[in-house]
């Protein structure tokens, strides 16, 4: 049957320069299904879907390989518009609504129902006047179909987030000859009862005929609401299978799961980590713009390991950044017996903790000046180390002593201690803000993404650094990392942060169906921290 | 990949036509050193000789052909005035016609008299030989003596504050005025400077009669207003004679009591009152010309040049020697004979200008001698090409810099940077053309070196706002006026020397600290656009001190207007104070430099402060902040406090920048006069190799040096290649503002880094 799908995405592949980020990924969608779109940050969704819309981003920089078949007919989709006119529409993650506006204006903006009068007759279409009856009729009967119940003449400004998100799919299926809708990640900003509504008037959508994709990270959504399921990871199919052949175990394992491949081998720790807290902190919240953590709870013994991992903008690089007080935090924290003061990076450094941030280019470099310069300047700062005592001046030879005595010990690939550090390599910029972070002798270091757009080479000597000073100097540390396979290899824990919280503490050698369930915050299993 | 190919395939085209440039110029060199070798050489030097006869005859000839069209070009006119229907012609047609005969006339003549045929020139030749040696001798003296006048001169009139207050000492007497003069430049006193005593007498009147004027003129104009200020009815006072009228005047504006010597002015502006008045209008009075006319520098006025004896002695044996010539020319053609005096004189003046043009090269020569010979006889190419010599050598050398700048530009932008490689590229090239225009680069190195000095500070002053991350602090004009509240305190107090500049900058720093507190607590709530924020601020300051200069209660009568008795005048000569203290400081001249040494070493020892400042835990501190703020907070730093430091401190500096600069100027000027060096200081220091972000004390040094040399060489090669000063003013505008705009827009390129 030529028509058996509404949409047929075939073999796609797409390269940003060098770097492949969709390899063969096919994507089919029968009419009147409700199909999930499932994979970690970055597995390569949001790239599909700019695909599927035509943005200008894919076109500018090469286009993609493979073939997008829209009723069975082939079609080249150059624009946004062009998508539109196919019958595929989009509901946004962030509303697209004009507050000052109506409902029923929002809905019809740029569809309005309109009938001619003189003046139109003599000046043309766009002086014919509205016809606000049959507008609110449509709009009315829209509403109804995503079961709100709100006055459709209310201004959209006022309305709460979660029906704004109603409005917006209202727009959407009151569109003539919409046959197919993208959901991107629709439930993010929901309430639960929220959510479930959302999912029952997908669910209504489809019945009417009208296919639809739906991008989550909610495991338990996806098994209540979808036929059929694709698994991206790291820009490939992992698999197309329909919901009732799998179990969100299962999928969480498809997720995450990437066997031993990208574990970086560390001998394991010889003996147990001792009960000792090092550091405690309850009822963290922390105002991270895109990070915000929302009362966390974490005990972090002495000499030991702690990951921290989840989704991207669930809160974990929150956490490090609270504690140093680089944002806004509230809540307790005790170190080694001592109670830290909050919001005060000075004493935070003060009292022997050290940050390498996961911002290496905005917070962890000075990109303009030499790698001494660098590796000196905290210490110099807050212990006043490095200084004479004539006129105050730096002291440029014990500087350059111990930045080669780091260069030598930490490795750093460079051509002199004065080489400004915006001219290293990514690995070797991230060495160096260790190496500052150790200028300052901490009890306690804080690691955030140390990883994170370097080479697999420069990886592994950043992980081995980090456990050589734990096991050797029995340095305690906290590392933040979105690569669970990296907490996995080197943490003696695991807390994973969903929605600002802690949701599971797991060990290095749990399965991979319980990260992926951990991090999708499903509520299926247990693991839970409270 | 392909963008680096393209970018290696450009370069290395680029170096291509960088070497070629250089083979160009050594080819041009090569010629030039061959120039060099054939001019001093005996047959072009014999050439030369034979070339200057023949111009000496042509010019003598040609006067003489000129003055028989110029006859016949008069007889025309005078015929044509005889005929009656002379008042029907067009002016085109009259002027047609007599060019017509004129040019009849000229052709006849030139047929007699163009190409003299001379048997024995030995005899000419001799005599400008003579003449030519006397001149030289004469020159010579007279340069000596017109230079020793110079100095005497601008010595005189540096040190002489008030005119006015020496003529009225010294009365009627010219021995004691000339004492008094003496007192201010005891140079003048020396023996050999005995001839010249009438001459500064007589300069001092007249300095003093202009300085009256321009006094009265300020007088009056205050009059005027205060007269329309206080008079409320003009109708009122309408159909008085003018006794009644002054009287009513006066009782409605007392100033005018006792300014009767201006009556007949005050009245005439009343009457024009009372006139508008009674058709309903109001006078709009003219507003006088704050800007008052401070040119840098003193200009000799050579006027008032008496030569010496020994010089009239000289000047007596150029007679005799012309004689001599001229008795050879009528002996060639005897017809010269007859010219009036008045066409021999400037025959004279020519024929002398052809012998001695003031320069012995060869290249001088030979264009002095071809301009004046219309068909040039053995000016072979060698000949041309001696004489081009110069000329070639430095296109060579500019072609050399040029092709060794392509072929070396990645190397040199990598170290200096596109716009300093630019911007020095431009100034070696500036000095070639100095050469070129005979310029004298001792005296312009001088002047670029008291500017460095002058607005050094102010630079520097740039350079902390830039380290704690608020940008290019156009601010800094709030500083400036607190050292001008300094000066201007110092002048209320009479205070002279040493002592009262360090007054001045002591008050000023003082002013200056809690004004930067302030104005840095302003910035830190505008964090992304203090660029902007800084400009607005430093123009509505200096606004606003236009209303406080006129409150403020100073009274000393040297620093406010004169009559109304409050508000500060515009501007402040520091003659009788500390006008150059710094500058004179250890001075010395060294290969006709004259290096102001106090000044340079007192740039030089806040530049040495300021580093060390950024040496010290704050100032790296400080320096974190403005490269990278988030750096800084992860450290510990407070970013406010840091950026607060930066802009006191910067504010401090424009303060004691602004004393430096007034003193090397000799005035300080209030009201609109800061609001352009932000500008200034801003473009300077980028130009230096400073970013918005990254600046240090290297670039302040070299960026002034760049800035001001490029502006002093600019503006008097643009005096040299344009005639009329208008055009050079002009040129002096667009140099000044292009370097502004294109560091500014260098700036921006490197902010996108």
């Amino acid at each position: 049957m030529a028509e058996e799908y509404i949409l047929e995405m075939n073999h796609i592949t797409k390269k940003y320069g060098p770097n492949t980020v969709l390899k063969d990924v096919t994507l089919r969608v029968r009419p009147g299904e409700i199909h999930a779109l499932l994979g970690e940050n970055g597995a390569g969704k949001s790239t599909l879907m700019n695909i599927l819309f035509g943005m200008p981003a894919i076109h500018s920089t090469g286009g993609f390989e493979g073939e997008i078949r829209v009723n069975g007919q082939e079609t080249q989709i150059r624009s946004p518009m062009h998508a539109m006119e196919q019958g595929i529409g989009m509901v946004h993650q962030e509303f697209m609504l004009i507050p000052g506006f109506t409902i029923t204006d929002n809905i019809k903006l740029n569809r309005e129902i309109t009938y001619p009068w003189l003046g139109s007759r003599i000046f043309g279409k766009n002086l014919e006047m509205l016809d606000e009856a049959a507008m609110r009729k449509d709009a009315r009967k829209a509403l109804d179909d995503v079961g709100l119940e709100v006055d459709e003449q209310c201004e959209a400004g006022g309305l709460p987030v979660g029906h704004m998100q109603f409005v917006e799919i209202a727009r959407e299926i009151d569109k003539q000859g919409v046959r197919l809708l993208v959901f991107d990640e629709p439930t993010a900003v929901l309430t639960e009862s929220e959510a479930s509504q959302l999912l029952s008037v997908m669910k209504n959508i489809a019945s009417r005929g009208i296919a639809i994709i739906f991008i989550t990270h909610r495991l338990d959504e996806v098994m209540t609401a979808a036929d059929n399921i694709t698994i991206l990871r790291d820009g490939t199919l992992v698999a197309t299978l329909p919901t009732k052949d799998t179990s969100a175990e299962k999928l969480a394992a498809m997720m995450i799961g990437r066997g031993s491949e990208g574990v970086i081998a560390v001998e394991k720790r010889p003996g147990q980590v001792g009960e000792e807290i090092a550091m405690e902190i309850r009822d963290l919240w922390v105002n991270m713009p895109g990070e915000t953590v929302r009362g966390v709870d974490l005990d972090i013994r002495r000499g030991e390991i702690l990951g921290i991992g989840g989704l991207a903008g669930q809160g974990k690089i929150g956490i490090p950044n609270g504690i140093m007080g680089l944002y806004e935090a509230a809540g307790k924290v005790t170190l080694f017996g001592q109670p830290l003061p909050l919001n005060n990076t000075t004493e935070s450094l003060r009292q022997g903790l050290a940050y390498v941030s996961e911002d290496r280019r905005n917070v962890g470099l000075l990109l303009d000046q030499s790698i001494e310069d660098n590796i000196a300047f905290s210490a110099m700062q807050v212990k006043g180390m490095f200084m004479k005592r004539l006129l105050g001046q730096k002291d440029g030879a014990s500087i350059r002593r111990h930045a080669e005595k780091m260069i030598r010990e930490l490795d750093i690939r460079c051509q002199s201690p004065t080489q400004a550090t915006g001219t290293l390599s990514g690995g070797n910029q991230q060495k160096v803000c260790v190496a500052r972070a150790l200028t300052l002798g901490p009890r306690f270091l804080l690691v955030a993404e140390p990883t994170r757009g370097i080479d697999i080479g420069a990886k592994q000597l950043v992980l081995e650094t980090l456990v050589r000073l734990n096991r050797e100097e029995g340095l305690t540390i906290i590392m933040v990392s979105s690569e669970v396979q990296e907490l996995r290899s080197i943490c003696d824990r695991i807390a994973i942060i969903t929605e600002g919280k802690v949701s599971a503490i797991l060990k290095p050698d749990d399965s991979d169906a319980d990260f992926g369930l951990a991090m999708s915050g499903s509520k299926l299993k247990g693991g839970m921290n409270k | 990949m392909s963008e680096k190919e393209k970018d290696r395939k450009s370069g290395s085209s680029r170096r291509v036509a960088g070497c070629v440039l250089c083979g160009i110029a050594a080819l041009l060199l090569i010629a030039s050193f061959a120039g060099n070798l054939l001019s001093s050489s005996e047959s072009s030097r014999s050439s030369l000789k034979e070339l200057r006869t023949q111009a000496v005859l042509h010019a003598a000839s040609d006067g003489l052909v000129e003055s028989f069209a110029a006859q016949a070009r008069s007889e025309k006119l005078k015929e044509l005035r005889a005929d009656k229907n002379f008042r029907k012609r067009g002016l085109d047609e009259v002027n047609a016609i007599c060019d017509g005969a004129a040019q009849e006339a000229r052709t006849k003549a030139q047929a007699l008299y163009a190409n003299p045929k001379v048997e024995d020139r030995s005899g000419l030749e001799k005599s400008i030989e003579d003449l030519e040696g006397t001149l030289k001798n004469y020159n010579v003296l007279r340069n000596a003596e017109r230079e020793a006048y110079s100095a005497l001169y601008v010595e005189l009139v540096d040190n002489v504050g008030d005119w006015t207050e020496l003529t009225g000492e010294a009365g009627e007497d010219d021995e004691a005025l000339f004492s008094l003069l003496a007192r201010q430049c005891p140079a003048l006193e020396k023996a050999e400077n005995a001839h010249l005593k009438a001459s500064f007498v007589s300069l001092a009147r007249d300095m003093s009669a202009a300085e009256q004027v321009k006094k009265d003129a300020e007088i009056l104009s205050q009059l005027k207003s205060a007269m329309a200020g206080s008079v409320s009815d003009w109708n009122a006072l309408a159909g008085m004679d003018a006794d009644a009228l002054w009287e009513a005047l006066c009782a409605q504006e007392d100033m005018l009591r006792g300014n009767e010597r201006f009556r007949t002015e005050i009245l005439a502006a009343a009457q024009e009152h009372i006139q508008a008045a009674a058709n309903g209008e109001t006078v709009e009075e003219a507003q006088a010309d704050e800007g008052a006319d401070t040119v840098y520098g003193t200009q000799t006025n050579f006027d008032y040049f008496k030569g010496t004896e020994k010089l009239s002695q000289l000047d007596e044996n150029n007679e005799s020697a012309y004689a001599v010539l001229w008795g050879e020319l009528v002996s060639v053609i005897p017809d010269l004979d007859g010219l009036s005096d008045k066409l021999k004189s400037g025959m004279r003046d020519t024929i002398e200008g052809i012998v001695y043009p003031g320069d012995d090269s060869f290249e001088t020569l030979y264009n002095t001698y071809t301009a004046n010979v219309s068909s040039v006889q053995g000016s072979s190419f060698v000949m041309r090409l001696s004489a081009s010599a110069k000329k070639l050598m430095l296109l060579g050398i500019a072609l050399m810099i040029l092709g060794a700048v392509m072929v070396f530009w990645n190397r040199l932008t990598r170290l200096f940077g596109v716009p300093r490689t630019i911007i020095s590229v431009f100034f070696i090239y500036l000095n070639l053309a100095a050469v070129l225009y005979n310029i004298s680069v001792p005296m312009m190195l001088g002047d670029i070196l008291v500017r460095m000095g002058m607005y050094g500070i102010l630079v520097l002053a740039m350079m902390p706002g830039i380290q704690c991350g608020i940008g290019l602090n156009m601010g800094m004009t709030i500083g400036c006026i607190a050292g001008l509240l300094g000066v201007v305190m110092s002048l209320q107090l009479n205070m002279m020397g040493f002592g009262g500049l360090m007054f001045a900058v002591i008050f000023g720093v003082l002013v200056a600290l809690p004004l930067g507190w302030a104005y840095s607590k302003l910035l830190n709530r505008m964090k992304g656009s203090e660029m902007t924020i800084s400009t607005y601020v430093g123009f509505s300051f200096v606004a606003l001190m236009c209303i406080g200069w006129m409150m403020l209660p100073f009274n000393n009568p040297k620093i406010i207007w004169l009559l109304s008795g409050h508000g500060l005048r515009v501007t402040h000569s520091l003659l009788n104070n500390y006008a150059h203290v710094l500058d004179d400081f250890l001075t010395f001249r060294i290969f006709g430099v004259q290096v102001p040494t106090g000044l340079l070493m007192f740039f030089l020892a806040c530049c040495l402060l300021v580093w060390l400042f950024s040496r010290s835990k704050t100032g790296i501190a400080m320096t974190a902040v403005g490269s990278n703020p988030r750096f800084a907070e992860a450290s510990g730093i407070s970013v406010n406090r840091m950026r607060t430091i930066g802009t006191v401190l910067s504010t401090v500096i424009a303060a004691v920048g602004i004393v430096i600069y007034s003193q090397a100027f000799g005035y300080a000027q209030l009201y609109n006069a800061p609001r352009q060096l932000g500008f200034i200081a801003a473009s300077a220091i980028l130009i230096g190799g400073a970013t918005v972000r990254k600046a240090k004390v290297g670039h302040v040094i070299f960026g002034v040096f760049l800035f001001e040399g490029v502006l002093v060489l600019g503006q008097q090669i643009a005096n040299a290649a344009v005639a009329g000063g208008g055009l050079s003013e002009v040129m002096r505008i667009m140099i000044s503002n292009g370097i502004i705009l294109y560091a500014l827009t260098q700036s921006g390129g490197a902010s996108r880094e």
